[in-house]
């Protein structure tokens, strides 16, 4: 086990390490010039050089990423004397826009994202398999074919357009809704409550279909299996012939799909939070991508990759314990 | 001697896009109290549709006539509810594929476990106990240790001695086996027969036992139920249809078991 966990983690780092090369190949190498964006409008070329030695812009691509790799894990120092900013690890950088400290702004709008994929993810496997299961059950008949073509059409509704008509009827005409904005919880929970409703549906829309149609031909595929009929012929009850041979063979796959899905998801979502406005890490970054926020673009490619990599080595040691048969040497 | 099954014009008939089919039609025969009766027949012939009609587990849309007598209670006709108390308790089977007629998810003690306790309810520790009986009756090394493990860290030959303890938890009356040595090495095919017809007469329990191979029914079963095409073709003591095949189709089942002192074709 440990040693099993020590590769995986090496793997993971490694992952990583390419991750951060190639994103900040990318962004520093291949984009417009730092230095012209911070400087502005009224800007001398004295003044760019400046701002290219304090950035350490001058310096080879290996230096510049061998600092960005040691001010991640140990902080790093921007210019000299008078003029030295002290960036404390993990040292993302600072937004070009606004000088903020980029590790700073994920830590503020991270619970942001959190909530909404949170509530999201409850709602949409609530939905999902709750769907899935009462169409494999029912497989053929109106209601399998009723849930099935919404899940059709819900997976094909694009979120913003569904995002907007939802704010349209719910928040503009009838008014039952507060509009969405990112409302702490110590706010008032029913307030919290009414604010992330909307991204929550939106979110959770698209991934409700899917998960409705896996869990169908999860749950129809087992129906099917030996060992259903092995359950029939001793005479167990229908009820624990579903709950205990059935659903756990048949869920047990979804825990993958779930994991994945909720771990880019903790990154931001990107298109909901913008469309809602709420200031998560998704709408962090579309406004960063739109204004060439590099360190800040940087920083999110960097975060949503992290999630993604631990959820997966998450996903394997949770299917170790679900899956008697798959163990870990 | 009185019999255990009596089977009478059983009719299985399943509606397809080409109209009803009939995959049994008018099969009768009777099995007695630890009696065993073979049913013999190529793929498709109806023998597994028969053996899963006695337990009324066909599959949805198919409908059964005729007449299935167990103790002479009648069982067709009969609600599923009802029905559930008959299998495993009464009647229990085993199928060709002990791997993926498990369930790979749980314990093989816990699945033996379950089947006794939703028929005679009780503790799990006392079903603990019947659960090592079991094992130990049919030959698993080490039950109680074993009984913790799952399917797939067991043998072909052993998941299938455990699928025969779990048939017989409940001590039934009637063993319904469907081809349970079809998918085992020839060797292990020889250990489990010589296990069931052992099992068999030490509990005096009755068996169906369902194959397409004569040579394993020859050497188990008292009687024998030829079957073509959902067709009953010939019904008869076993030595009188090893000996005097009064059907061209028995004879030719018979013809194609190869012989070790067969001339080898040039």
């Amino acid at each position: 086990m440990a040693r099993y966990l020590a590769g995986r983690i090496a793997g993971l780092a490694l992952i990583l390490f390419m991750v951060c090369l190639f994103t900040y190949l990318i962004f520093f190498q291949l984009s417009p010039d730092p230095a012209v964006m911070i400087c502005g409008k009224t800007c001398t070329p004295e003044r760019i050089v400046q701002i290219r030695t304090i950035l350490g812009l001058d310096e080879p691509f290996l230096s510049q990423f061998r600092d960005f790799l040691v001010g991640l894990f140990a902080g790093r120092d921007y210019g000299s004397g008078a003029n030295l900013i002290h960036c404390p690890a993990p040292c993302l950088g600072y937004s070009f826009q606004t000088s903020q400290s980029v590790w700073e702004m994920i830590v503020d709008r991270l619970p942001v994202s959190a909530t909404v994929a949170v509530g999201a993810a409850v709602l949409w496997l609530l939905a999902g398999i709750g769907a899935g299961l009462l169409s494999a059950v029912k497989e053929g008949t109106w209601w399998d074919r009723t849930l099935m073509g919404l899940a059709l059409g819900g997976a094909s509704i694009p979120n913003y357009v569904l995002a907007l008509s939802l704010q349209y009827v719910l928040v503009v005409h009838l008014q039952i809704l507060p509009f969405p904005s990112a409302v702490a919880f110590s706010d008032g929970p029913v307030l919290w409550f009414q604010s992330y409703l909307m991204p929550w549906v939106v979110l959770a829309t698209g991934y409700a279909c899917l998960y409705a149609r896996l869990t169908r031909a999860n749950v129809i595929d087992t129906l099917a299996e030996n060992f259903m009929r092995t359950a029939r012929a001793k005479g167990l009850s229908p009820v624990l012939t579903m709950r205990r041979h059935a659903l756990r063979p048949a869920l047990t796959p979804i825990t993958t799909i779930f994991g994945m899905d909720f771990a880019a998801l903790l990154g931001g979502a990107l298109i909901t939070e913008t469309v809602f406005g709420l200031n998560g890490v998704g709408k962090m970054a579309a406004d960063s991508i739109a204004k060439n926020d590099q360190p800040v673009i940087m920083a999110v490619t960097l975060l949503a990759a992290t999630f993604v990599v631990v959820g997966n080595v998450v996903v394997d040691l949770v299917y170790t314990g679900l899956d008697p048969r798959v163990r870990i040497r | 001697m009185s019999e255990l099954l009596v089977v009478e014009g059983l009719t299985v008939t399943f509606p397809t896009t080409r109209g009803l089919v009939d995959v049994v039609k008018e099969v009768s025969f009777t099995v007695g109290r630890d009696e065993t009766v073979g049913i013999v027949g190529e793929s498709g012939s109806g023998k597994s549709m028969t053996s899963l009609a006695i337990l009324g587990l066909l599959p949805r849309g198919a409908v059964t006539r005729g007449s299935i007598r167990l103790d002479g209670v009648e069982l067709l006709g009969r609600t599923d509810r009802e029905m559930r108390r008959v299998r495993g308790e009464q009647v229990s089977m085993i199928f060709q594929d002990p791997l993926s007629s498990l369930n790979p998810y749980y314990t093989v003690g816990l699945q033996i476990e379950e089947m006794y306790r939703a028929h005679r309810g009780g503790s799990r520790k006392a079903a603990r106990k019947i659960v090592t009986e079991a094992l130990t009756q049919v030959g698993i090394p080490e039950p109680e240790r074993r009984a913790s493990y799952y399917p797939h860290q067991f043998s072909g030959g052993q998941r299938q001695r455990i699928m025969i303890a779990m048939a017989l938890v409940c001590s039934p009356a009637l063993l319904i086996a469907d081809e349970p040595t079809t998918a085992l090495d020839v060797t292990v095919q020889a250990q489990i027969l010589r296990l069931l017809a052992g099992l068999q007469r030490e509990t005096g329990t009755g068996m169906v036992f369902v194959t397409h191979d004569l040579a394993v029914i020859s050497t188990i079963a008292a009687r024998v139920l030829v079957m073509r095409r959902g067709e009953q073709v010939e019904y008869g003591t076993a030595e009188q249809i090893f000996a005097e095949p009064r059907h061209e189709y028995t004879r030719m089942l018979l013809e194609s078991i190869p012989r070790i002192d067969d001339e080898v074709a040039s």
